[in-house]
């Protein structure tokens, strides 16, 4: 080695490594989001009806149910489980609003926070299997899934009573200041998921748990509750669902969540969560719904048979899970350099 | 001349191997952001940087594992660009990489033959041949004790990693890159044997290696890289260790020998462990006062796990009972740990599957265990988490801007400094550091030798385990030694040195004390 002076020179190379700019979670929301708006715009090519002011106000009202579902769905996929009962609490919501308050009965709406309640119950139930009983989730869900419905048919005899309390109806249906009730409802529950999700503690633990729940015990995370909170959090939403369900339809069927479940589990993959576990974010997420619904739109509305639209929805999904994995990210970053 | 920067010497030189200003991004990372390096036909050349500084990154460019995003390459005066290693391989680079790559399932003769197994008609390979061959292959490098038969997955460590060496030596006629050679072998006498007749040959050599006394004794000239750059080319003779911990470290070596001990000798023990059994570890009583390092030495499997474990609430003890500042708890999970009086935080022993939560930034991974503390109505944004994350990442000397990044991008090093810094951060009185200073380079080991040192001198406690008995004898102020699970032998301050540990963990003292008494 020579002088010191030439050794300063060393040190004086700071490390200019970066780090990229843009996560794959910021990736997938922008191109949700711009292809929600693409396909809107297009769909004036097909017919004039559509693209309007009025045709948005419809998809962020028929979106909010599956935003509200997929949130739920959304923080169990995070924490790494699945929860496959949303369909049959979304159903026991609606069945149990209708046949316990009903229309004319303002005496009784102290009832509607017991059906969330109850649907909490059912998400615990769940929780016990796949927590403590270690029952993979989507047996332990499906098997909630199995009796809840049933109990729901034997509840009911086959045949739904009862109609919408008025408080749901206007929930759905009112106008506030000239924007409708359910889109400033859709509004407060993003914001409402978005901080528990993303700026929460126990978020943030939901998050460190589906990374690795081994190193999150280790570093002194409870566990245990925060593999079981979801669940429940997941069934008073789909309880919650049922309920804005009833509201928009004006009444309860025994067949009312039977088409939510895959949309559910797409708009979390859609949105740019890994279906593993750990990662994404809860706007990705609302992205996702109100894609996956304005295709639903488009698609009824230039008539294609609902056959159809599920296989565009699975295809989604599966376009989704492939373009979504790391290589892909990884040669689009080569790709935009010389 | 002894330092070479960018430039590329003349081919005169009996220059190989050329590369010049290469570059590779990782996603979120850029790995490697311009290195330089030249190896000549016959020498044997060092690449020399911590944990993270782009070593392994050039060696995957180089071994045609990764294709780099710029730079040029030469091999002996014709462009270099492999987009394999099988490409590599035909151009006589091959490389024995550190992650060995043998399929352990197959016999040790099919590995070495892969990918051209020998086929015989209807292209079914020929087992005979493939024998044949493979025996020939390992007298040829004196290897002639291993059966060519046998799966390789029942070999020990070692000899796996000189099937992965003689794999690479057969295939390297102008280049060979060893990365790592010696992580498991005990003793150099071999793989240098072979160097030296392949450098006869005029193969050119790159060799990494942490250990510099070994790249010392085998090595001519040496690249060091530090933050993804080359920093300098030097000879080896010229230069001393303190120039060569500087280039990689980017400052001098501050010379930290055995410090004055901060323990408390008067004061309550703040850990007292009495009669604990569980798995391996038989009846083990001590105590840790306030501003301890208690050390724990030990062969790998004597007990030293469980006792870990245990004290972290990962396992429960079958016997005994723990104390923390003279009140008894029990400790059934880490989180009871970290909330059991003054507190215990573990340091777990594998950062990857234990350690890290990979997807979520270094800033949230040091601050996750105390969340709540720093929350506001239990909301946390990422500022809040920075700032609570700062101070106690510089205590490891965790650079500032690594905080946003995820930890799974950034290199063990780091991994490791945030992990510290976790565990500091809980606020716990007493840490359990299993082998914390496990796979990282010497610049970071200074770093978490001070914030060690500084935690003590603060009043905390501290029980550690090491595997490497130098880091022993500069940090603790006790070291305990156990032996098939029993504690053996406690040594205090100067007492500590690596013969007696030595003696005492292969359990000679042990055995001779038995005799004394008979």
């Amino acid at each position: 080695m020579t002088s010191r002076s030439q050794n300063t020179s060393y040190i004086a190379v700071p490390d200019k490594r970066g780090n990229a700019k843009v996560s794959r979670e910021t990736i997938s929301a922008v191109s949700v989001a711009v292809l929600c708006v693409v396909i809107l715009l297009g769909s004036r090519f097909i017919s004039p009806s559509l693209g309007s002011w009025s045709q948005v106000e419809t998809v962020l009202t028929l979106g909010s149910f599956l935003v509200v579902l997929s949130f739920g769905q959304g923080l169990v996929i995070l924490s790494g489980g699945l929860d496959l009962s949303l369909p049959a609490l979304i159903t026991l919501g609606g069945v149990l609003s209708t046949a316990w308050v009903g229309a004319g009965n303002p005496d009784a709406l102290f009832l509607l926070p017991l059906v969330l309640v109850g649907c909490g119950l059912v998400g615990s139930f769940t929780a016990v299997g796949v927590v403590w009983l270690k029952v993979p989730p989507f047996i332990m869900s499906m098997a909630t899934s199995i009796m809840v419905a049933s109990a729901t048919l034997g509840m009911t005899n086959g045949t739904t009573r009862g109609a919408a309390p008025e408080l749901l109806t206007d929930l759905m249906k009112s106008q506030i200041a000239g924007v409708p009730a359910s889109i400033l409802l859709l509004l407060a529950f993003v914001f409402f998921g978005w901080v528990l999700q993303a700026r929460s503690v126990f978020g943030r633990h939901v998050y460190a748990v589906g990374t690795n729940d081994q190193a999150a015990r280790i570093a002194g995370i409870p566990v245990t509750l925060t593999q079981f909170l979801p669940y429940v959090i997941s069934a008073v939403c789909a309880g919650f669902v049922g309920m804005m369900l009833v509201g928009y339809s004006n009444g309860a069927t025994l067949r009312m969540g039977d088409n939510y479940l895959l949309p559910s589990i797409a708009a979390v993959v859609i949105g740019g969560s890994s279906i593993l576990g750990g990662r994404g974010t809860f706007l990705g997420t609302v992205g996702g719904a109100i894609l996956l619904t304005t295709l639903g739109t488009v698609i009824s509305a230039i008539g294609l048979n609902f056959g159809l639209r599920t296989i565009i929805e699975g295809s989604i999904i599966l376009i989704a899970l492939l373009v979504l994995r790391d290589e892909f990210f990884e040669r689009l970053r080569a790709f935009r350099r010389p | 001349m002894l330092i070479s920067g960018a430039c590329v010497p003349a081919i005169s030189e009996g220059l190989e191997l050329s590369v010049v200003r290469v570059g590779k991004s990782y996603g979120a990372t850029v790995a490697l952001e311009q290195a330089d390096i030249n190896l000549r036909a016959g020498e044997v050349h060092s690449l020399l940087g911590e944990n993270g500084a782009g070593k392994s990154t050039l060696v995957r460019i180089l071994a045609g594992a990764v294709v780099p995003d710029c730079g040029v390459m030469h091999l002996h005066g014709a462009p270099y660009r492999p987009m394999s290693i099988t490409e590599a391989r035909d151009q006589q680079v091959s490389t024995a990489f550190q992650e060995l790559s043998l399929v352990p399932n197959l016999s040790v003769a099919q590995n070495l033959l892969l990918p051209r197994i020998p086929k015989s008609v209807f292209f079914i390979s020929s087992a005979a041949e493939t024998m044949r061959r493979a025996s020939s292959m390992l007298a040829r490098y004196d290897l002639e004790r291993i059966d060519p038969a046998i799966e390789v997955s029942s070999l020990p460590l070692a000899d796996r990693q000189r099937l992965e060496i003689v794999r690479a030596l057969e295939n390297a006629g102008r280049v060979l890159i060893l990365d790592e050679p010696t992580a498991s072998l005990a003793e150099t006498d071999w793989l240098f044997g072979q160097i030296g007749s392949a450098t006869d040959r005029g193969v050119a050599v790159l060799y990494i290696s942490h250990r510099l006394a070994e790249v010392r004794e085998i090595c001519q000239r040496a690249t060091v890289l530090r933050n993804g750059r080359t920093i300098a080319t030097v000879s080896l003779k010229e230069a001393s260790n303190d120039d060569i911990f500087e280039m990689m470290v980017g400052r001098r070596d501050d010379h930290v020998r055995k410090h004055a001990s901060s323990a408390l000798k008067d004061a309550a023990p703040r850990l007292s462990v009495k009669s604990l059994s569980n798995g391996v570890l038989v009846d083990a009583s001590f105590n840790v006062r306030p501003g301890e390092i208690l050390a724990v030495a030990a062969l790998e499997g004597q007990g030293q796990r469980s006792l870990f474990r245990c004290l972290a609430g990962l396992e429960p003890a079958k016997s005994g009972s723990i104390e923390i500042d003279s009140r008894e708890h029990s400790i059934s999970s880490p989180r009871k740990a970290l909330k059991a009086g003054s507190g215990i935080a573990y340091l777990p022993e594998e950062r990857k599957t234990e350690g890290i939560l990979a997807g979520l930034s270094a800033a949230t991974n040091i601050v996750v265990p105390i969340l709540s503390t720093i929350s506001t109505a239990r909301l946390v944004g990422q500022n809040a988490e920075a700032e609570a994350a700062g101070p106690e990442g510089a205590k490891v000397e965790l650079s500032e801007r690594y905080l946003s990044f995820a930890i799974g991008d950034l290199s063990g090093g780091n991994q490791q400094k945030a992990l510290i810094a976790r565990t500091l951060a809980t606020g716990a009185r007493t840490l359990l550091l299993f082998d914390p200073t496990r796979g990282v380079d010497v610049g970071t080991k200074q770093a978490i030798y001070s914030a060690i040192r500084a935690f003590a001198a603060s009043g905390g406690s501290v029980l550690f385990y090491s595997s490497e008995l130098p880091e022993i004898v500069q940090l603790a102020d006790r070291c305990m030694v156990l032996y098939q699970g029993k504690i053996v032998e406690t040594f205090e301050g100067s007492a500590i040195d690596e013969q007696g540990l030595v003696a005492a963990m292969i359990g000679h003292r042990a055995t001779a004390r038995l005799r004394a008494m008979q």
